[in-house]
């Protein structure tokens, strides 16, 4: 189902997933011509999550993720080319190249720091929780992370923080380990995490919890906006867990793009080739997202198609000025270190 | 409760014994630094190493923490060996470099304790691992306190155990504080074993202060480990009647719970149970200790007479 | 002069933090150690509640919520307590602090001090007994601070709370109870400043922490032999003073370094690196290192005493580098 929200933001919600996923497309190209190196994660399938998820957050806020960012950066409006300029090590990135992929950061937007240490945010998450009711500056702090980050012990050692002192955090987990085909509900047990569902861990831990099918938008943004008023209001700790089913791209060692996105899918995946057709027609909440959209008549599939051209325009921009911005000078390497 | 032979259960009582008069001992030494460093003694605790590890084998592993005296002595180790150790002589069973917090007493199976809290958690898997590949029906125990709950080497290895089936217990004393904190004010759960049902393993509370319980639920733990069937969580509610390391004043309890604990005494109640069932005389229960102060005491002269280790043992065994 | 004892000292400083900058927190409760001494601090607690927290045992995570705190603008002071457990949470302090900064290009400042007790205390054997200060020297972006007497932990951590660094706070039970002069409102002291703790001319002896004193020992019985030890301190190894070094070591040609980290790749064998790279041509003979062995802590008394630097240790190092 769709967000209640007004056409207009809608039509928003549906930009800005589209700019990541043609954004992360837009990657898997500039690295297979050899642009960039080192491992990379994206956040194809997971749209329809990130996208409403972070449209509830407000300016102050912080959010903590992780090596799979450029999704939430993006959801949260950072700006395509100095996403891209970072990833390639460019000095106009928004680490001057010093991060890369792993580490974007956007202090503006909340993103303070970016682990790519599994479970490396979840402590600092309570942090700025902590910060913000000592403040008393009215600040929530959203902490996005994946399922397998549950399995360090530094999650369950951060829960027990968040519960004890009451600190307002929301952990958002993003379990794109399902199984199976279409929607169908629940997440399949893992082989590496014995508690089934995730959601006993915050549990155990009286942290209120709940699951929700991360490719419904509607249902992601009704229950985290109600979550976050609720973390606001001085409640507490919250956990969701949303799940999604893992894109086919991020099946091989390094993502490859099966099939190269455009909104027409959303009507018609014969193209696509058989091996991961299903997933496009059943699972990818963009096109899910689109179909709504026009079934609502909150959209025609030509406004659809204009907006997504207007996106590809501007990634191939991004793409373009990040390939343009200079390397930054050796001495960049000794700045910083300290303040 | 089962029909039990006066054979099997006196010497259990034997054991508590012997357990509290070396924790005493060992507080008198300390008192007069005949004993010195970081020593946590385990007075109150002694249903739970003895209700354990009487179900174990000499091949069976066992793990603690730094409260480990009476896992050590339960599990076999000698007396004197452990009491040269306390007092860093040459002949105790780390020749001196170990100390309380890190008996090793491999002849009885006892393989390691440690002074970082969950610390030997991890080391009980993978004892545990190689059981389950030996096929051999043993098994790994693993003894730590409320405290190490709150660690995340705790919850990696109940999650570990769990998935891959491990025969290991965890046996975690409850005895309400985490060195001088009650539990309530590091965490919302009070029952530990809770966290063994998140990671969806067998789990049971029990009071650690009856001797009798703490062996039904080692007695079922044990047999699930070496019938292949995985992993227990037991939580023995308990009581440490001492502060947290000698010399701690302890002004963080309660008199009245101090008495309130004193008066469920795992020793008495056992002792009681057993004269009342007439599986144990006035004059046996009495010898238990007598017996047992004896044994201490040549301890204390074996260890005392030792001498101390030569300068060269610090470089010895850094590298095998 | 009005004469503190070092806790005293220590106390002053972390009442006279909390008072001016509600921005402090103090994480974790044995500041000053678990010696009968603790008691004092709860006045602390008791004044600002709220401000003042005793975690569970997770240092991973709350030295990680230290971190995040200072991020989103606290300034949180957490103690590790014994410094062997500042290992449990390694992976925030040195992979996530001690990059943040840096991985961000300046976006990201990390105003937390990370407190422990180091070194060998008697007792404490293997588990509790590091000093792992020089690990975090090898880790860039962590402020490495060593007080040696009461003067010096006040002003220390005045700067070590004022500063924007992650600074690990490097303190040693067994000077708790040293005293020295400490004057009122006394000015805070900048961090990359070394001080000469005692002037002399034969021998330039090095010292961090708990050494200093030793070394101060050393040099008064060597002083009556006739034989003048400069002890120079450098309080912070990171930043570090070496201009201050080196001209002692101009000034003597003789040095020697004295350190509770182990031989290997402690702090004395940087020191004793860079004086070779930059003060060679000054030395008159070779420079020696006082530390301890590569071994692990034992814990029996006599083994205990024998891997401790000691002052006679130290004079045996001055007398060698005067041959």
């Amino acid at each position: 189902m769709l967000p209640k929200l007004p056409r207009q933001t809608l039509l928003e919600l549906c930009r800005r997933m589209f700019v990541i996923r043609h954004f992360e497309e837009g990657l898997v190209r500039l690295y297979e011509q050899g642009h960039f190196s080192g491992h990379y994660h994206l956040y194809i399938g997971q749209e329809a999550t990130g996208v409403p998820a972070l449209s509830c957050v407000r300016e102050g806020d912080y959010l903590f993720t992780t090596h799979r960012n450029h999704g939430h950066l993006l959801a949260r409006g950072a700006d395509p080319k100095r996403l891209a300029a970072e990833i390639l090590g460019r000095s106009d990135g928004y680490n001057k190249g010093k991060g890369g992929s792993f580490h974007t950061v956007v202090p503006s937007l909340g993103f303070l720091h970016t682990s790519a240490v599994v479970a490396g945010i979840i402590p600092l998450a309570t942090g700025t929780a902590y910060a913000s009711r000592a403040l008393k500056n009215g600040r929530i702090t959203v902490c996005l992370f994946g399922d397998g980050a549950l399995e360090e012990g530094a999650s369950p050692e951060a829960l027990n923080l968040a519960s004890l002192y009451k600190l307002p955090v929301l952990f958002l987990c993003e379990n794109n380990g399902k199984y199976g085909l279409g929607r169908a509900a629940g997440a399949a047990q893992s082989p590496s995490m014995a508690a089934f569902p995730l959601i006993d861990l915050p549990k155990a831990y009286k942290i209120p919890a709940q699951q929700v099918d991360g490719t419904d938008s509607g249902a992601v943004h009704g229950l985290i906006a109600e979550t976050v008023e609720k973390i606001r209001a001085g409640e507490g700790p919250h956990f969701i867990e949303a799940q999604t089913v893992r894109w086919p791209g991020s099946e091989t060692n390094w993502p490859t793009v099966p099939y190269p996105t455009n909104a027409s899918l959303a009507w018609d995946v014969g193209g696509v080739p058989e091996k991961v057709r299903d997933w496009y027609r059943q699972s990818d909440p963009l096109l899910i997202f689109i179909r709504e959209l026009v079934e609502a008549k909150q959209a025609t599939r030509e406004e659809i198609f204009g907006i997504e051209s207007d996106v590809k325009k501007s990634i191939e921009e991004a793409m373009d000025f990040a390939l343009e911005s200079p390397y930054p000078n050796p001495e960049e390497a000794s700045k910083d270190i300290f303040a | 409760m089962k029909k039990r032979d006066r054979e099997e259960l006196l010497p259990l009582l034997e054991k508590m014994w012997i357990i509290r008069a070396f924790e005493e001992k060992v507080s008198e030494l300390y008192a007069k630094k005949e004993i010195l460093g970081l020593i946590h003694l385990g007075i109150g605790q002694e249903a739970v190493a003895v209700g354990i590890c009487s179900l174990l084998h000499q091949d069976d592993y066992v793990f603690s923490g730094h409260r480990a005296h009476g896992h050590a002595i339960a599990k076999g180790a000698d007396l004197g060996r452990l009491m040269a150790e306390l007092a860093g002589r040459s002949t105790g069973y780390c020749r001196g470099k170990g100390g309380s917090m890190h008996i090793v007493a491999m002849d009885a199976g006892f393989v390691a304790a440690t002074g970082i809290v969950g610390g030997t958690i991890p080391l009980a898997l993978g004892a545990a691992l190689v059981c389950k590949e030996k096929k051999k029906r043993q098994l790994a125990v693993v003894f730590f306190g409320d405290g190490a709950g709150q660690t995340g080497a705790f919850h990696e290895s109940l999650n570990i155990a769990s998935l891959w089936k491990l025969p290991v217990i965890f046996v975690c004393e409850n005895n309400g504080y985490a060195e001088f904190t009650p539990l309530s004010a590091h965490t919302v759960v009070s029952r530990l074993a809770d966290h063994a049902r998140t990671y969806s393993m067998p789990n049971v509370t029990v009071d650690g202060n009856d001797l009798l319980a703490v062996l039904d639920a080692a007695r079922e733990a044990v047999q699930r480990a070496r019938s292949g069937e995985g992993a227990t969580f037991i939580e023995c509610l308990t009581y440490r009647l001492r502060g947290h390391y000698e010399g701690d004043p302890g002004k963080y309890r309660e008199l009245s719970e101090v008495a309130e604990w004193k008066a469920k005494d795992p020793i008495a109640r056992f002792s009681e149970m057993l004269k009342q069932k007439r599986m144990a005389s006035e004059k046996q229960i009495r010898e238990a200790e007598i017996e047992a102060r004896a044994r201490v005491e040549k301890a204390v002269d074996f260890a005392l007479s030792s001498p101390w280790p030569e300068a060269d043992e610090v470089t010895k065994q850094v590298f095998a | 002069m009005r004469e503190l004892a070092y806790y005293e000292a220590k106390f002053e400083a972390l009442g006279e933090i909390m008072a001016a900058d509600e921005r402090v927190h103090l994480i974790g409760g044995t500041f000053l150690s678990l010696s009968t001494r603790r008691a004092i601090y709860q006045e602390l607690v008791k004044k600002y509640p709220g401000r003042a927290v005793s975690p569970p045992i997770s240092e991973l995570s709350f030295c990680g919520l230290a971190t995040g705190a200072a991020m989103a603008g606290l300034r949180p002071i957490v103690d590790l307590s014994t410094g062997s457990f500042i290992f449990e949470a390694w992976p925030q302090v040195a992979n996530e602090a001690a990059n943040a900064l840096y991985m961000s290009a300046g976006q990201t400042r990390v105003p937390v001090v990370f407190h422990i007790f180091h070194g060998i205390r008697g007792g404490g054997a293997a588990q509790h007994s590091h000093s792992p200060q020089a690990m975090f020297w090898n880790c860039p972006g962590l402020e490495i601070v060593l007080p040696s007497s009461p003067r010096d932990v006040k002003g220390l951590l005045k700067t070590a709370v004022a500063s924007d660094n992650p600074t690990i706070f490097v303190d040693h039970v067994q000077l708790l109870e040293v005293r020295g002069e400490v004057p009122e409102n006394d000015k805070p002291i900048p961090f990359g400043q070394a001080d000469v703790k005692r002037k002399g001319s034969d021998v330039t002896v090095i010292a961090t922490s708990l050494e200093v004193q030793k070394s101060l020992g050393a040099a008064e019985r060597l002083a009556e032999e006739g034989i003048q030890v400069e002890v120079v301190d450098p309080r912070t190894v990171v930043p570090l003073d070496f201009q201050t070094l080196l001209a002692s070591v101009e000034k003597t040609g003789r040095v020697v370094i004295v350190d509770q980290c182990h031989r290997s790749c402690g702090i004395a064998a940087e020191l004793a690196a860079r004086i070779a790279e930059e003060g060679f041509d000054k030395l008159k003979a070779p420079l020696r290192r006082v530390t301890t062995p590569d071994v692990p802590i034992p814990f029996s008394p006599p083994l205990e005493e024998f891997v401790t630097p000691s002052e006679s240790r130290i004079i045996d190092a001055v007398r060698a580098v005067l041959r």
